[in-house]
């Protein structure tokens, strides 16, 4: 192919498609956006206390979706990576941070909405059904908060909505009510309650994507915000490694004697240990939430890179350069910080990003036993465990949520190994 | 000689043991900082109140900490980890006979994965560079990277939902009593198809790309060169020369690997529902059965120990260089 594609063509077509495709989504975050800061400017305290996770979650994607491009713009010429080559996992890579990002702008939906499960359940990909908008009832006064209220309410999903009907499909039309079927079943409703769209009741046709799973949950919702845990435990349970190996590795490395035998004694501990044991035993004495088991990850991966560390350190120790810093009597942590770790760096750079890997699949496997963050965050491995129970007849409960963790721990070990190779020329033969 | 490798196998005989008195000492801490009275932790809420009071004196639990530490050590020493919930058993027998599974599955997976990465490797090896090799080589990756419970679902729905050919899960057949012993062991061959090759192919895959890039290091090297200067034709030099230099370094991995097994297993037993110490120690959490888990991560622990030292034995007694240096 005498055409390569560059980095920043994905990322435009990207957000060309984000906007093709979400362009209602995009809109109805700016006028949320909008009434949100009317309100700031009417009353401040109630407009911080509405603020949870969130409305600040989408109101921040619709940021990042404006600025981002704006940022790489203004600065392409000194962002080298945009010119890059594009390949299979830089570009996973990048697909995968945005949707990462960006998730309230890709999915409109709340990962854990449920409605008419005899309708919902186990709809293969690409199945559609109707959507029937009831009206709200809202004998509320018109003040700016109660309209910012309902409006939020009709942009950000909560788990339930009594305004909306799934429908097989709809009967005859009759002047005075509206006929749908939910598996089989006739049912009907009277034309008021519905809301009307040029005199016509409005009824809408609603596509789901990947499937549903047991719960008439949409799956690619559910994939979309399974990501964002996934990296989340992964970025979270990396960073404690990293502080710990790296401290206890400068320590052990530096000081030596007692302190270096022991700490040696503990990474060979744990190091013995099949770690998947010891943190489902750790889970199991505490409660498992998505707090602990980003902790407990980050601790049972520290030893690895102590070994590095500690290794590079007790060698760069004899070394001339540092020994005349100490007789210059620079104090030792600005020797660690200055002299040593831009040194070590790119081994504990390929070290995390293997971590990283590590730390998603042990994530996912630790869901997939049910000893994960539980119910109350979507993950790919409690998915595939659900996805099992009925692998007779939902094969998409299966093959969507584990093709994301293939593709995603894929990049992330090939990643790995192109960075090693860019810092050891050596190995690429 | 023989002096200096009985030095160095006891100097790893020592280690093994400060590392074994370590981990008692790990799951004591664990024990005492998790949260709840310890005492529930050894006796079922279902015991009366005096059976469960002559239980707490049994194993010291009113004791001031440093004197319930000494009796944990030696209960476990003794082998003496309580009586499990579930099972109404010592957890020692219970453990002991899932484990025997366990280690079943797991030394055959570990043959599986030696020859089956050996052959491969050398295959590819010899193909460098042509598109079987790079086949295999991106399979490996990708395979290495792909979580074991995936293969597994994804392997019990291409050939037991879709082409009926595997059970689904189990160790046995409904009618296996009735079964002659010839067909008994293949009614357990035949059920432990899929598992072996969901807790194999990992391994494969990573036993495949050390060797592949110790063979293919070695072939760079000055010295086989100068061997085939000499005439030797390809057969004898990867056989004689190339393959006796690739498998030292894979030892080490080995050690590691192992671990991996038996993390390997406990998902494997648990996707196909077969009975050993992985999902026993499911099971055992789920029902927070804790002396049964304190037994099953002891006993984890104590195989990892135990292989670790076998692995640094096998490597002393074919790398004399260990013995000469002060390298653990």
């Amino acid at each position: 192919m005498k055409f390569k594609l560059k980095i920043w063509q994905l990322i435009s077509a990207l957000w060309l498609l984000i906007i093709l495709l979400q362009f209602n989504r995009l809109i109805e975050l700016a006028v949320l956006w909008i009434k949100y800061f009317l309100l700031c400017f009417n009353d401040f305290g109630v407009a911080i206390s509405l603020l949870d996770f969130k409305l600040l979650d989408s109101l921040l994607a619709l940021i990042f979706f404006i600025v981002i491009p704006l940022l790489l713009i203004s600065y392409r010429r000194r962002i080298k990576f945009l010119n890059y080559k594009l390949n299979f996992s830089n570009g996973v890579i990048i697909i995968l941070l945005i949707t990462f990002l960006m998730a309230p702008i890709i999915t409109s939906e709340n990962p854990d909405f449920q409605k008419n499960l005899s309708v919902t359940k186990h709809l293969t990909p690409l199945s559609k059904v109707k959507v029937l908008h009831l009206k709200i009832e809202d004998n509320y006064e018109s003040t700016l908060l109660n309209k910012f209220l309902i409006y939020k309410r009709e942009i950000i999903r909560e788990v339930f909505d009594e305004s909306i009907i799934y429908a097989d499909s709809m009967g005859e039309m009759a002047p005075d009510k509206i006929i749908y079927y939910q598996k089989n079943i006739m049912k009907e409703l009277p034309v008021e309650k519905l809301i009307e769209n040029n005199g016509i009741p409005l009824i809408t046709t609603k596509t789901f994507l990947l499937g549903t799973d047991e719960f008439g949950r949409n799956i690619f919702t559910r994939l979309v915000y399974s990501l964002r845990i996934s990296l989340l435990v992964g970025t979270g349970a990396v960073l404690i490694s990293f502080l710990l190996g790296i401290t206890m590795g400068f320590i052990a490395g530096y000081k030596g004697g007692l302190i270096d035998t022991v700490f040696n004694r503990f990474a060979e501990l744990f190091l013995a240990f099949p770690v998947i044991y010891l943190v489902v035993l750790i889970l199991a004495l505490f409660s498992s939430s998505l707090i602990a088991v980003v902790i407990i990850l980050g601790i049972s991966g520290w030893m690895s890179l102590f070994k590095i560390v500690r290794g590079e350190v007790a060698s760069l120790k004899q070394k001339d350069y540092i020994q005349t810093a100490k007789l210059l009597g620079i104090k030792t942590n600005r020797i660690l910080f200055k002299e040593i770790l831009p040194v070590i760096i790119a081994p504990v750079i390929v070290n995390l990003i293997f971590q990283f890997s590590n730390v998603i699949l042990a994530e996912s496997a630790l869901s997939y036993l049910g000893l994960g963050a539980g119910d109350s965050y979507p993950s790919w491995g409690a998915m595939i465990q659900s996805g099992q129970e009925y692998i007779t007849k939902a094969w998409w409960m299966i093959i969507f949520p584990g093709g994301c963790l293939v593709v995603t721990l894929f990049t992330a070990n090939y990643f790995g190994r192109r960075i090693n190779k860019f810092f050891n020329p050596r190995l690429d033969k | 000689m023989n002096n200096k490798f009985s030095k160095a196998v006891i100097k790893r005989l020592i280690s093994s043991l400060i590392t074994l008195f370590l981990l008692i000492s790990l799951l004591f801490i664990l024990i005492r900082i998790s949260p709840g009275n310890p005492t529930q932790k050894f006796i079922s809420p279902e015991l009366s109140p005096e059976i469960a009071k002559k239980v707490a004196e049994d194993f010291n639990l009113n004791d001031p900490l440093p004197e319930q530490y000494v009796s944990f050590v030696t209960n476990l020493i003794r082998g003496d980890l309580g009586i499990s919930y579930n099972y109404r058993m010592p957890v020692i027998f219970v453990v002991w006979e899932f484990l025997s599974f366990t280690l079943v599955i797991a030394a055959i997976s570990f043959l599986v994965q030696i020859i089956a990465s050996y052959y491969l490797a050398v295959y590819s090896v010899q193909k460098q560079n042509k598109t079987t090799d790079r086949l295999i080589s991106n399979l490996s990756l990708i395979f290495y990277s792909t979580p074991s419970f995936v293969i597994g679902v994804i392997l019990i729905y291409l050939f037991a939902v879709q082409i009926d050919l595997f059970p689904t899960s189990g160790f046995v057949s409904l009618d296996y009593d009735s079964l002659n012993f010839f067909e008994k062991i293949l009614d357990k061959i035949h059920h432990l198809i899929l598992p072996l090759i969901t807790l194999s192919i990992t391994g494969i895959a990573l036993f495949y790309r050390y060797l592949r890039d110790n063979l293919e290091d070695i072939y760079q090297q000055t010295f086989i060169m100068q061997l085939r200067a000499n005439g030797l034709n390809e057969n004898t030099i990867l056989r004689k020369h190339v393959i006796p230099n690739a498998i030292g370094p894979l030892i080490s991995v080995a050690g590691i690997e192992l671990g991996i097994l038996l993390s390997g297993t406990l998902i494997t037993e648990v996707i196909f529902s077969l009975p050993g110490m992985g999902r026993l120690t499911i099971d055992s959490i789920l029902t927070r059965d804790y002396p049964l888990i304190i037994g099953c991560t002891f006993a984890a622990g104590l195989l990892m120990i135990l292989t670790n030292f076998f692995a640094d034995l096998l490597k002393l007694k074919i790398d004399k260089r260990l013995l000469r240096g002060n390298v653990i």
